[in-house]
């Protein structure tokens, strides 16, 4: 059982600086969380604090509802990998997953076995004999983590474990992560400013920003019900686009173009109160419809300015005849090239589209 | 306005060659990209083009003039780095504007032809607003960003661009990429740009050079770079997750030709398949090709749809916001399958696959892959 619990937790450092603002969220047994946002967001001194690495100011940290704030790191039990590793550079690889282990008291016999164990399964078998020294980044950062993980801990504490790692190694680390941390019913906490990172391999996400929680939900929901403004732009890749718009009806938006008007259903329905005020319309670009002449239906006209193929699908980024010249961006798929200058209509299905006024989402 | 031309270029360092034997020939207009990892000889080449560098053999042409004893100045290029060097006594309005202002320069402008040339270059790249300020008072991707300007706010030959958007983060880095892309169509002067990023030189490029060890791998457009990759290397370089590559011989049983992989892992080939794999198989000595498929071409599903649909146990499942990416491990790799849509599948749940072979390749094995 690990279940951590952090209940009004804030740290200020010297100087009145509130590295981390009344944060309250908990983590499950055997659930992993992703902690995300961007440098200087407050989620690596979170991190320490669970680790007992820095000092809590205010509130309560607990594991298994016991509070742990006065335990040192060593009495909390826990796994951590940090992005700067710090492997003895005398020891070799071998050595250094087995010291933590042998400090510990336990026999050289079985320390090498588990260092067998799960050198086999972050697959480092073949550099066990060298000094950090001699390793690569990607390779140092596997050795972390195998030292890390190696203890079957309560609860883990991955910060940017594989973020020095070539894009093709790190396709194969994110599935081993996700494989040890199903496989061994891990309590995984991962730091990370990498939304696509964070998406990839959490089950929750707690995006963080200016020292304070945003929003904690699955991918699901942070993907299609973003708390706030920062939220929705800070996952998913492309941003979002967000469009001037204004509530019609508690179920109907429009955008001005020059031809007149656009108008869109959506799904739910906004409070009676917005009706005729000016709000932002915000589309994903994955989720933007682009086409030639539209279905017939209310598309918004624009032009394409440029267009980035990527492989598995194409950018198309068009500006808009609204008012504001807006630059939307479209991702769709290849078998379709509009060249520059084309006409086209953007489209949004009713599912897809998020209503701001100013930060906050206002659908329901 | 000028074609670049190599023929036969190559270039020592001492004994270690850097530069082996290149041609490629610049077309008008087009953005031409230099893709390949660190250490392949991607910037010797610009600099070899710039004139800081020279040729151990072989020619460069601008045009139809060779220009191998042309000097760096004579020969009217302009070139950004990775690293930007901004004077930093200079506002960023000043730093922009020295190339025009330098006297070896034919360029005379009246000061505001000067400042309608700097803010236009300015406007593309997103730093119109920080044209006063010094460099101190800007962070790395504004620099960088300024470094660019610099060099481009200049009327030359040709722009020879060495990673010059690396250190931005993510998102400046597109929306650099598509001022970079606007400014390129505008001005028609010849770009060559050098990066060891995929997606900026599928998205930029009309024509890449995939470059390995001072060779190219493969020259074409991004759509034949990763559709039609020449080798495993390209293969390998360009697509996130990256294209599978899984070892294996050839084999028959009742008649049917497989590609078996270890015990657990057989497909039986379509005949189209079968002509290309012999063709690689009788050029290698081992008898062990690389099968080569992209992860969206091979379908998962729960139920079988083909008879060459073959079952395996999945290894690990990672999310995408719209579906997911499914890892399979067989004895000496990984593959992975992109998912689409909301089935849910769980670890170690066995499934049913299925190889797209109209969209699998065949090659022969030069990058060692690893698990």
């Amino acid at each position: 059982m690990s279940r951590v619990d952090i209940n009004n937790v804030w740290k200020i450092y010297e100087g009145d600086v509130e590295a981390v603002q009344d944060l309250n969220f908990f983590i499950e047994d055997g659930e992993f969380l992703a902690v995300l946002g961007p440098s200087g967001c407050g989620k690596s001194t979170t991190l320490r604090m669970i680790a007992g690495l820095e000092d809590i100011t205010r509130g309560e940290i607990l594991f298994d509802g016991k509070v742990v704030n006065n335990f040192s790191p060593s009495e909390r039990n826990l796994a951590l990998a940090f992005e700067s590793y710090a492997l003895y550079a005398r020891l070799n690889v071998h050595e250094n997953i087995a010291f933590p282990m042998r400090a510990k008291g336990m026999s050289r016999a079985e320390a090498d076995k588990k260092v067998m164990w799960i050198a086999d399964i972050l697959n480092v078998t073949d550099i066990l004999k060298k000094k950090p020294g001699s390793l690569s980044g990607g390779h140092k950062q596997r050795v972390n983590l195998c030292r890390a993980l190696v203890r079957q801990p309560n609860i883990t504490l991955l910060d940017e474990p594989i973020s020095h790692m070539d894009v093709r190694v790190r396709a194969n680390m994110r599935a081993r992560i996700r494989r040890l941390h199903d496989e061994l019913k891990l309590t995984t906490i991962y730091v990370t400013h990498d939304q696509e990172e964070a998406v990839s391999l959490a089950d929750r996400v707690a995006v963080m920003n200016h020292a304070k929680l945003q929003q904690i939900g699955t991918v699901d929901e942070i993907w299609n019900h973003p708390a706030n403004k920062f939220v929705a732009t800070f996952v998913g890749e492309p941003e979002m686009n967000f469009i001037a718009g204004r509530i019609e009806n508690k179920r109907k938006v429009s955008v001005n173009t020059k031809n007149g008007k656009s108008i869109f259903p959506f799904d739910g329905q906004v409070d009676e109160r917005s009706v005729g005020s000016e709000i932002t319309v915000g589309v994903r670009p994955q989720q933007v419809r682009l086409s030639m002449t539209g279905n017939g239906n209310d598309g918004i006209p624009g032009v394409v300015d440029l267009t980035q193929f990527q492989g598995e699908s194409v950018i198309v980024t068009v500006i808009l005849d609204d008012q504001e010249k807006t630059e939307v961006k479209a991702v769709i798929d290849t078998d379709w090239l509009p060249e520059p200058g084309e006409k086209v209509l953007l489209e949004m299905a009713p599912e897809t589209i998020h209503l701001f006024d100013g930060e906050m989402p206002i659908l329901k | 306005m000028a074609g670049v031309k190599l023929q036969n270029v190559t270039k020592k360092y001492g004994n270690k060659l850097a530069v082996d034997n290149l041609s490629f020939e610049y077309r008008e207009g087009e953005f031409f990209s230099i893709i390949g990892p660190a250490g392949a000889g991607k910037t010797t080449i610009l600099k070899m083009i710039a004139g800081i560098e020279s040729v151990t053999s072989g020619k460069i042409f601008f045009d139809d003039y060779e220009v191998n004893a042309l000097s760096a100045r004579e020969r009217n290029v302009a070139m950004a780095f990775e690293t930007y060097n901004l004077y930093s006594h200079l506002s960023v309005y000043e730093n922009i504007s020295f190339p025009l202002r330098a006297p070896e320069r034919h360029e005379k402008l009246s000061k505001d032809e000067e400042k309608r040339r700097v803010e236009e270059v300015a406007d593309f790249l997103g730093i119109k607003r920080l044209l006063g300020r010094k460099p101190v008072q800007l962070s790395g991707g504004e620099k960088q960003r300024v470094s660019l300007a610099r060099a481009m706010v200049r009327r030359c030959e040709c722009f020879l661009l060495d990673e010059p958007i690396a250190h931005l983060d993510a998102r400046l880095k597109f929306s650099t990429q598509t001022a970079l892309k606007r400014l390129s169509v505008k001005l028609g002067t010849a770009i060559i740009y050098v990066t060891h990023d995929y997606r900026e030189a599928l998205g930029l490029s009309d024509r890449i050079a995939v470059l390995r060890k001072g060779k190219f791998e493969q020259i074409g457009t991004p759509r034949e770079i990763y559709n039609q990759p020449a080798t495993d290397f390209v293969a390998n370089f360009i697509g996130d997750p990256p294209c599978n590559l899984i070892d294996g011989t050839l084999a028959t049983r009742n008649g049917n030709t497989l590609f078996q992989s270890g015990n657990e892992f057989s497909i039986p080939l379509q005949n189209k398949s079968i002509a290309a794999a012999q063709k690689i198989k009788a050029a290698d000595q081992d008898g062990e090709i690389r099968l080569g498929i992209r992860p969206s071409r091979i379908k998962v599903s729960k139920e079988r749809t083909t008879e060459h649909s073959f079952k395996l146990p999945i290894y690990a499942i990672v999310r995408r916001p719209e579906g997911a990416i499914i890892t399979f491990e067989l004895d000496k790799c990984f593959f992975r399958a992109s998912v689409k849509g909301p089935e849910q599948y769980g670890m170690s749940e066995k499934v049913w696959l299925d190889f797209d072979q109209e969209h699998s390749f065949f090659f022969k094995k030069t990058v060692k892959i690893s698990k």
